[in-house]
């Protein structure tokens, strides 16, 4: 797995690979959605994200967008988080989904994504909202593509610093 | 013919052999089919790099398949950690598996083969109940290049794989994909 970065930031996005606007429910904007495919972290509050869920062909979608408030950080391993990902394995599979994280031993959030209304609905249980707050977006098309769920029931990660649920350990 | 002698003639020998057109050291066919959210998907690429279960049942409605069902639901604890991999395989209807996936608290992938295209080409299909036309029972545990490591035909229950026995084949598996298995010396 290459390294894949994303962030939501302010303004333009310097050198992204891919980024599109997101907006509030309500719709004001949140600013702007994007990821970079790149050795080095390119911006302060980046994340790393599974590479396929990265398309800058991808149509719009919403987003649940699950961020730890600032200096809170949890083990990967925590029940809470294995949980999260048992409950993801076991609903109905969304467009996409990916732990976001910085090392190789935190949690440091979550990106889920919807296409259809019945996916949209079920953002608003997203498992990993009960880890930390969630905010949803509605993101413009030319970022996120779709991923196909894991087979299961596998919730470890291949290679402790890959983003769940890659699912290979090359 | 008696029920026992149509199946030991349709699945071969009553053991961990053969069953059908799997049997211990082919490779199962790369098939695809639609899974419980009815996305195609294709047998290699959820098998991926692990040693997966691959598993025929009859449908919900069999309470043996009910039984089996909680067998696998305990490995499901143990496989979660494990990087093994589980795929379940009914003529069922994609809405049918994901009602009984979600029923059972199943987290792996339920496949639907509804026109019995892979039972027809694996020759599982039980013959004795023409009713339902359902799989014959079949546990088989594959190797990533979908090579049978072990074969198990569950047309009477006691034929189907005990848990430690699933664990094993497992383990056997793993013990050759895993160049690590034995860690490094300090």
């Amino acid at each position: 797995m290459s390294r894949c970065w994303l962030a939501l930031v302010e303004g333009l996005p310097k050198g992204a690979d891919a980024a599109a606007g997101a907006f509030t429910t309500d719709g004001h904007s949140a600013g702007t959605l994007a990821a970079w495919r790149r050795p080095a972290k390119p911006v302060r509050d980046a994340l790393r994200v599974d590479e396929r869920l990265i398309d800058p062909d991808g149509s719009a979608g919403w987003i649940s967008l699950v961020l730890p408030p600032p200096g809170v950080r949890l083990a990967f391993d925590d029940p809470a988080v294995q949980q999260a990902r048992r409950l993801v394995l076991l609903h109905p599979f969304p467009a996409g989904v990916s732990t976001l994280l910085r090392d190789d031993s935190h949690f440091e959030g979550a990106i889920t994504v919807a296409r259809s209304p019945a996916e949209k609905q079920r953002l608003r249980d997203d498992p990993f909202a009960r880890i930390f707050p969630s905010r949803m977006l509605s993101i413009e098309a030319g970022i996120l593509g779709a991923v196909s769920p894991p087979t299961g029931p596998t919730i470890e990660r291949y290679g402790s610093d890959n983003p769940w649920p890659w699912d290979r350990f090359d | 013919m008696s029920v026992t002698r149509g199946a030991r003639d349709a699945n071969g020998s009553v053991g961990m052999d053969a069953v059908g057109e799997l049997a211990v050291g082919t490779q199962v066919p790369d098939f695809d089919l639609l899974d419980h959210a009815g996305s195609r998907r294709r047998l290699s690429e959820l098998v991926g790099g692990d040693p997966t279960v691959l598993h025929f049942y009859r449908g919900w409605w069999c309470p043996k398949e009910q039984a089996f069902f909680r067998r696998l639901l305990a490995l499901q604890e143990d496989a979660e950690v494990a990087y093994s991999r589980m795929v379940s395989v009914s003529v069922d209807p994609p809405e049918v598996n994901a009602a009984f996936r979600a029923g059972l608290g199943a987290r792996w992938t339920f496949l639907s083969d509804s026109n019995r295209h892979v039972q027809t080409q694996l020759r599982l299909r039980e013959t004795t109940d023409t009713l339902n036309d359902p799989y014959v029972p079949a546990v088989v545990v594959i190797s990533p290049d979908l090579r049978i490591h072990a074969a198990y035909n569950g047309y009477w229950y006691w034929g189907r794989p005990a848990h430690v026995e699933l664990v094993r084949h497992l383990r056997d598996i793993s013990r050759g994909l895993r160049p690590d298995w034995v860690p490094p010396a300090p």
